[in-house]
């Protein structure tokens, strides 16, 4: 017995060593509680993220939190300012020298965070390894580049396959960002990966996966050194409730994506309110038009786009976080059709009309399919829907899915009447939202086709003429509008938690840019 | 006792393959990662060729195959979600949740001992159906509520503890207390009917017909010997700290395995899956063969064979 005595009490200190050097380590490591550290230095800003970013490598990830962490490391050739327009950034002017070549000349005197300076050929190096390597997940994005020519240190010639309306938008966005090119190729790229540089106004200090990522002002920044933060700290907590409760405590200072639930918290807060931005998202309804489905007719569908109130969904549902919409290209896109935007459809007599000339008086059975949880109350939205469309006969039988469940539905193209989709623009081109009308790429999925839409599609896609284009854009609305392959429901918001020490406006792309962030 | 113990590391070998074999068919039926690392705005013929780039469009067994070969290589695969090898990511989680599960432990022994002794010395009595009633509902609540209202009581009103993140010791006292607790009340239950089993014994009644003190009788014949079951199905609660873990870790934002693997289910991130469980497998063989090795230790009498 005296044996396991001593053998329990070496298991107890044993117990207590273990948690001390786990705690000293800890202690010693680089994480500290973000509100004492904002205290102390008067100068940190940190920002509660729901997600991790996927890493470093800006071509490889299709994601707009890891890419509004990014903008404040990197620099593109062109940036969308608040009001969505693109503007130079890099490029200090550039032309269009004919329909496949677009030359750019850069500006003199940016450093990468190495002290290197930014040339020509971390343009080519850039622009070349995301048009080229058809593995990465940007590649769709860019490969309409063929090539970039080096014509001096500070001037390159983008050269695209065919004409190519988008390509300022397309290097404006995720995937642009400028990369070192000698500093890769010495170091490798694994290196480059767990030590990034950029050109851009914050520096990579650390990042512990699904914990934090920290970044200090870059002292040699081309347009100077940002004094407002000393540090920024992207902090990763995905539980709504734990984030929301950090910034009431005053440990963040913003909080992403704050849900419905907790708006009311934030705003009631001491030192905390809401703040919200439309999003680029548009939440729809994709309708059949097969043949033999009653949604084949456009008399039922132009029937249930009356029959849904819009506002009814925005206000009550949404509690104000959507806007009302009849278009997929909402303003700050190019092509957005401003009339159709902030405005619906509602009148449940001629929708009662419409549905007996088609010939359902007594109404119909129909399947609506709906991702569970991706969207913004996507279930009580979809459920709102089937209650509207029972007003005029049609009885919907609600199939909730899994994410993964509902991809694979829609690539097997087994969808049935129905589905709610959220559709965002990462280029803000319209040209990109209209394609989804296109007759090809919805064959056997919606089979929906207009040969005025193909037309003008077709005369769009490499229009270099911006304006006439635009008017082409803008045109495919109306006639969607009229026709609705798809039912348009609305425009989601971002809702952001923010503490009232700091001026913080967000944007529509979503990007968290701390230089444009100040104290009050 | 050497025989033994190889055999035992041994017979870790197809309960690890076999593990390796449910986990990846899970994974695989659960659904297509590419699906999930695409935009909506993304062309089928998009989604087609990352799968086919990923590899993801070779048969179920062809996989499964190259992953096992890779595996015996120790190498877990890439992760899609981090671009980087999947056991060195799991690897540097490891430390932050045997932080956790050893503060929770501790939290558990510190309720759950003077408790269980408590409630059986003093069985039937008020104290005691507080003390096995508070076990009950200790056990009964979820580690996210009980995370969410600590979180809400100490952190948002009291302002006593940081609400999230890993650093200092008062960052872990709430995950700790959260995940501690379960664990706490069935140690409780445990530590109770152990000792009344005890205490019921001729050796006990003989201390007390002696006229030993009633704290010696209790502490150093009863209590020393009930701790025999309690310290080997402590040993056992591996298993229940890590499934508690992955709840008390998400709620809290602490950087451990738990919070890792349910990003990781999240994001269909089958590499990080597959290592992370593949840890979790090999520490709880590892505490269940330290839980039979400690019986032994205890208790002279029980052989090996």
């Amino acid at each position: 017995m005296k044996k396991a005595n001593k053998f329990l009490g070496s298991i107890v200190v044993l117990f207590a060593l273990l948690l001390a050097a786990c705690s000293s380590d800890s202690d010693t490591g680089t994480t500290t509680d973000s509100s004492e550290e904002t205290e102390a230095s008067g100068g940190t800003l940190t920002i509660a993220l729901g997600t991790d970013i996927v890493g470093f490598d800006i071509h490889n990830h299709n994601n707009t939190s890891t890419e509004a962490v990014h903008d404040n490391m990197f620099n593109y050739l062109f940036k969308k300012d608040s009001n969505q327009e693109i503007q130079p950034e890099l490029a200090e002017s550039y032309e269009q020298i004919d329909d496949l070549t677009l030359e750019v000349k850069l500006v003199e005197g940016v450093k990468f965070h190495n002290g290197d300076d930014f040339t020509a050929e971390d343009v080519k190096f850039t622009l070349e390894r995301v048009a080229k390597d058809d593995t990465l997940r940007e590649y769709p994005n860019y490969n309409q580049i063929k090539e970039v020519q080096v014509v001096d240190e500070h001037t390159v010639r983008i050269i695209t396959h065919s004409p190519e309306p988008s390509l300022l938008p397309r290097l404006s966005r995720l995937g642009s960002g400028m990369l070192p090119k000698n500093y890769i190729e010495e170091n490798g790229w694994d290196y480059f990966l767990s030590n990034p540089i950029g050109t851009g106004p914050y520096q990579f200090e650390e990042w512990v996966t699904d914990d934090r990522i920290v970044f200090t002002p870059f002292e040699d920044y081309y347009l100077g050194k940002v004094e407002e933060w000393d540090e920024v700290v992207f902090r990763i907590i995905p539980e709504n409730s734990t984030r929301v409760s950090e910034l009431l405590t005053g440990g963040v200072d913003i909080a992403v994506n704050v849900p419905p639930a907790d708006w009311e918290r934030v705003d009631s807060g001491d030192s905390t309110s809401m703040v919200r931005e439309t999003s680029n998202r548009n939440i729809l309804l994709v309708l059949r038009s097969t043949e033999g489905y009653p949604t084949s007719d456009v008399r039922v569908r132009q029937a249930m786009n009356l029959a849904i109130d819009n506002a009814a969904i925005t206000e009550n549902v949404l509690q104000g976080a959507g806007i009302p919409t009849q278009t997929m290209v909402a303003p700050g896109n190019f092509g957005a059709n401003e009339e159709l935007y902030d405005s619906y459809v509602y009148d449940l007599e001629k929708a009662k009309e419409l549905m007996a000339e088609a010939g359902y008086e007594d109404g119909f059975e129909m399947t609506l399919h709906s991702p569970r949880g991706r969207y913004l109350q996507d279930v009580e939205v979809t459920e709102m829907i089937a209650g509207m469309l029972s007003q005029i006969g049609i009885t919907v039988n609600i199939e909730f899915m899994e994410w993964s469940n509902f991809v694979e539905m829609r690539a097997a193209k087994e969808n049935k009447d129905a589905y709610l989709l959220g559709l965002g623009n990462s280029m803000f081109d319209g040209a990109y939202s209209v394609d989804w009308y296109r007759a090809e790429r919805f064959a056997g999925e919606t089979d929906y086709k207009n040969d005025r839409i193909e037309e003008l599609l077709a005369a769009s896609a490499q229009n270099m003429d911006s304006a006439e284009r635009e008017q082409q854009i803008q045109e495919i609305q109306e006639i969607a509008a009229e026709d609705l392959p798809f039912i348009m429901l609305h425009q989601e918001t971002i809702n952001h938690g923010v503490s009232d020490r700091i001026n913080f406006v967000p944007t529509m792309d979503e990007m968290l840019y701390a230089p444009s962030i100040t104290k009050k | 006792m050497v025989k033994y113990f190889i055999r035992r590391v041994l017979q870790t070998i197809p309960v690890l393959l076999i593990i390796s074999f449910i986990i990846f068919s899970l994974v695989f039926v659960a659904g297509d990662p590419v699906a999930l690392m695409l935009p909506e705005d993304a062309s089928f013929e998009d989604v087609e060729n990352l799968r086919e780039a990923l590899g993801l469009d070779r048969p179920f067994l062809v996989q499964y195959g190259s992953y096992v070969v890779n595996l015996l290589q120790g190498d877990f695969g890439e992760s899609f979600r981090f671009n980087q090898s999947a056991l060195p990511i799991v690897l540097d989680r490891l430390p932050a949740t045997i932080e956790l599960a050893v503060a929770a432990m501790l939290v558990a022994i510190v309720i759950s001992i003077p408790l269980g002794i408590w409630s059986a010395t003093k069985r039937n009595s008020s104290l005691d159906l507080l003390a096995t009633g508070g076990a009950v509902i200790g056990k009964a609540m979820p580690n996210f509520w009980l995370g969410i209202m600590l979180i809400l009581l100490f952190s948002v009103t009291l302002g006593w503890f940081p609400v999230s993140g890993r650093g200092t010791m008062l960052h872990l006292v709430l995950p700790a207390i959260t995940l501690g607790t379960g664990i706490a009340a069935e140690m409780t239950r445990l530590i109770r009917s152990s000792m009344i089993d005890i205490l019921n014994q001729d050796y006990v009644r003989t201390a007390k017909s002696k006229g030993i003190h009633d704290f010696f009788v209790v502490y150093k014949h009863a209590f020393r010997n009930s701790l025999i079951p309690v310290v080997t199905i402590t040993a056992l609660q591996t298993s229940t700290v890590v499934g508690g873990a992955l709840i008390t870790e998400t709620v809290f934002s602490w950087p451990g395995l738990g919070q890792l693997l349910i990003q990781a289910v999240n994001t269909r991130d089958m590499a990080v899956v597959q290592a992370c469980v593949f840890v979790i497998a090999i520490l709880v063989i590892l505490m269940n063969l330290f839980a039979d090795l400690l019986y032994r230790l205890l208790d002279p009498r029980i052989k090996y064979n």
